[in-house]
């Protein structure tokens, strides 16, 4: 098994438990208000390996979704980082994303990365099974969508009916609960068969008892397929349910473990 | 494939398209309308204008052409050509009985042959009618109560003689020329002076000239109106007035004269066969043939003016190699020196055709200009769609949507309102120009709205056909304007930052 140096605050390396599938290292993301530079990572690291469910645990501020937003190919890092000798870099298997081109970062976002947001982002207009299938229809294209259809329509059906929204496959999304839309949002992320999921705050807006519910979903399925996860919380006890948690502080990895 | 979705679901969720959808159908129709009409009614000039003319003419002003028959002979052996015919045409003085003097222009003309080329006798106005036109509800056209021989008068030019018997030369005027008429609703016109009709009396004068161009006098002959004609196209009807070619060749001295000897010493005194004392009159050494200033000529069927033109010009030149001893003065000018045009370029038409030509191209300009109003529509739409669905673009770029993917929802949005205004409003303009004259009448009873008059408009009728090609034409543009209008907008959204898109509130 492949094992991956993971940068530490104090400049130690350790040793990443699993296969590292996607690494950001030291990486620099500023952001700027009206005139004002404002600096939300600052040499970030994290390695996910293979298989492995990783929490980013961190306060409002703390640069969490952002650290996520760059794994996902969302963003890109800072092309001049403040500490100009930081690796300051994002990798998947590898291949840096900073070098991917437009076409290849699209693909990426497509192929490999599954969102779940902590507001849901559904598409308001489009019904239930459309707002899982429009990932798919992204994804494949015209020709190929049209090619597999019913296997993806099929698929998308069976992950609302595993999220027990199996009668609500019509209904728009504001007819729906937050605890059902959150699912729905997962069902979308998930139809592609993502390598990795990418859930910021995916309980954050829903009450305690929906926020285990759709926690219990996502574990249940990270068990039978062993996906690979990235969930970004504020919450202690989410982050409990994952393999290991990453605490960020003001731009950079406190602890991890 | 997600684009064709999200239009569809967009398309039927909101107002603001259907809005846009609304500006496009009205700029559609409003263009198509406003092209058909005025189109039509410069086809309907152009139709008209053509029906007197023929679709080449050979000039030669003043002058005239000599041994014509010859010539029209050579044109009509060649199989481009269907007929020829010689006319006169000059500047003259009509006097009406109202004591009134109108310049007009004379034209000369064989009836048969004028026919034969122009149509000339399905133009006579004076002509019996069984039945009354379809909006003369009240059968006032005095036509459907006039003796049917006004018809053969215009045919032959003549007149009945009723003091020596027999007929004498008579005129057709335009239906314009005398302005004793007014032009009614109903398609026909009744006397401002009550009951007259043709039959009243004029005199033309003319003044024929030298071969210097320099007048030698008047000429001035009274004629009975034996008819009268109307083209529709006001330059034709309110100044031409056709008489029989012979008697204006006489009037003008083009007619077939004597050539005196050139020998011949004035003041010599002869004696008579009565033994009387008498001047010596010069010898006739030859005759100078009659002349004919035009020779209008109609084109075999599927023979382009313009290709007609070119094979006249040939023919003419072929035709003066007979006489080389004839020189412009003389009735045989080169071919460079005579004057060959089609109908649409004839001095004077051309210049009267291309003012209403530039007339509907401005109206039309102004009419695409005030269209554009729906770009700015559309684009003022969508850019505020597009911050509408702010969110919607970066959750589509989060699932790996491209950028050109997501300018092409927007763009294909467009075409969408587009193709669904240019539809609507291609169909709505059909309607409202095919029933153009119900609804103008309509307009006319219920409000006494008269936007078409036929005072104004020479045809009574308003033209009420749209084009395909020019809805065509139309309903395109209509398309690509709204897809313009989206273009900005698009760009916009393609290149938003989803992570700025997705934390937009």
């Amino acid at each position: 098994m492949m094992t991956t140096a993971i940068a530490q605050p104090d400049g130690s390396a350790t040793r990443a438990k699993a296969a590292s599938m996607i690494e950001a290292r030291e990486v620099f993301k500023t952001y700027r208000l009206g005139r004002v530079d404002v600096p939300v990572l600052r040499g970030a690291s994290l390695a996910v390996g293979e298989g492995e469910c990783v929490a980013v645990l961190g306060a409002s501020g703390s640069g969490k979704s952002t650290l996520l937003h760059l794994l996902g190919g969302l963003d890109r890092v800072d092309a001049k980082p403040i500490d100009v000798d930081a690796a300051n870099h994002v990798t998947y298997r590898g291949r840096a994303i900073e070098a991917m081109g437009a076409g290849e970062l699209d693909r990426y976002r497509r192929t490999t990365v599954g969102f779940v947001f902590q507001f849901y982002h559904l598409l308001p207009e489009l019904s239930v099974l459309n707002n899982v299938l429009i990932a798919a229809m992204v994804a494949h294209g015209r020709l190929g969508y049209m090619r597999q259809s019913s296997d993806l329509r099929e698929r998308a059906t069976d992950l609302l009916d595993r999220f027990g929204l199996a009668h609500r496959l019509k209904h728009r999304p504001v007819e729906l609960s937050g605890g059902e839309r959150q699912r729905v949002a997962i069902a979308r992320a998930l139809v592609n068969k993502p390598e990795l999921l990418l859930a910021d705050e995916p309980t954050g807006n829903l009450d305690q008892t929906t926020g285990a519910s759709i926690l219990d979903a996502m574990m249940s399925l990270r068990a039978e397929t062993n996906q690979t996860m990235v969930i970004v919380t504020h919450d202690p006890a989410t982050a409990a349910r994952a393999d290991r948690v990453v605490k960020l502080v003001d731009g950079k990895v406190a602890t991890s473990g | 494939m997600y684009q064709a979705l999200l239009t569809r679901r967009y398309l039927t969720s909101k107002i603001m398209p259907l809005l846009s959808a609304g500006a496009v159908m009205l700029c559609v129709a409003m263009v198509l309308i406003v092209w058909s009409v005025m189109g039509g009614f410069l086809n309907m000039l152009l139709a008209s204008g053509k029906q007197m003319m023929g679709d080449v003419s050979v000039a030669w002003p003043i002058f005239g052409i000599a041994h014509y028959e010859q010539l029209i002979d050579d044109l009509e052996a060649d199989p481009s050509i269907d007929r020829a015919t010689p006319t006169i045409e000059a500047i003259g003085l009509m006097s009406l009985p109202t004591d009134e003097s109108r310049q007009v222009q004379v034209i000369g003309i064989v009836p048969d042959g004028f026919d034969a080329v122009t149509g000339y006798f399905e133009r006579l106005y004076w002509v019996h009618l069984d039945e009354p036109l379809p909006k003369d509800k009240n059968r006032e056209d005095r036509r459907l109560t006039i003796r049917e021989g006004f018809e053969e008068h215009g045919k032959t030019l003549t007149w009945p003689d009723v003091v020596r018997g027999g007929v004498e030369p008579a005129v057709v005027t335009g239906i314009e020329v005398s302005r004793f008429y007014r032009r009614r609703r109903e398609g026909f016109i009744e006397s401002r002076l009550g009951q007259i009709l043709p039959g009243f009396e004029v005199t033309i004068s003319v003044l024929p000239m030298n071969r210097k161009g320099g007048v030698v006098g008047t000429d001035s002959r009274k004629f009975t109106v034996a008819n009268e004609f109307r083209t529709g196209l006001y330059e034709i009807d309110a100044n031409q007035v056709m008489m029989p070619i012979g008697e204006l060749q006489k009037m003008l001295q083009l007619d077939a004269q004597d050539i005196p000897d050139r020998d011949w010493i004035p003041g010599q005194i002869e004696l008579g066969p009565d033994g009387v004392p008498r001047p010596v009159l010069p010898k006739a050494v030859g005759v100078q043939p009659a002349r004919a200033t035009n020779i209008l000529i109609k084109a075999a069927n599927g023979v382009s003016p313009d290709a007609l033109e070119v094979e006249v010009r040939r023919i003419y030149e072929q035709w003066t190699q007979r006489y080389p001893d004839m020189g412009s003065s003389d009735g045989v000018p080169s071919v460079d020196r005579v004057s060959i045009f089609t109908w649409e370029n004839k001095p004077g038409l051309k210049t009267f055709i291309s003012a209403v030509k530039k007339e509907t191209a401005l109206v039309l300009v102004l009419f695409v200009i005030i269209s554009l109003v729906a770009v700015v529509l559309i684009l003022a739409i969508f850019w505020s769609m597009v911050s509408e669905k702010t969110k919607d673009i970066g959750i589509l770029r989060a699932v790996g949507a491209s950028r050109m993917g997501v300018a092409w929802l927007f763009l294909r949005y467009g075409l969408a309102i587009g193709v669904i205004g240019s539809l609507i409003g291609g169909g709505l303009a059909w309607t409202i120009v095919h029933y153009i004259n119900p609804i103008h009448e309509w307009l006319g009873r219920a409000m006494g709205l008269v936007i078409w008059d036929p005072e104004v408009y020479y045809f009574s009728e308003i033209p009420n056909v749209v084009e395909p090609s020019r809805a065509a034409i139309v309903m395109i543009a209509g398309g690509v304007c709204a897809v313009l209008g989206a273009l900005i907008p698009a760009v916009r959204a393609a290149w938003m930052d989803p992570v700025k898109a997705l934390r937009f509130e």
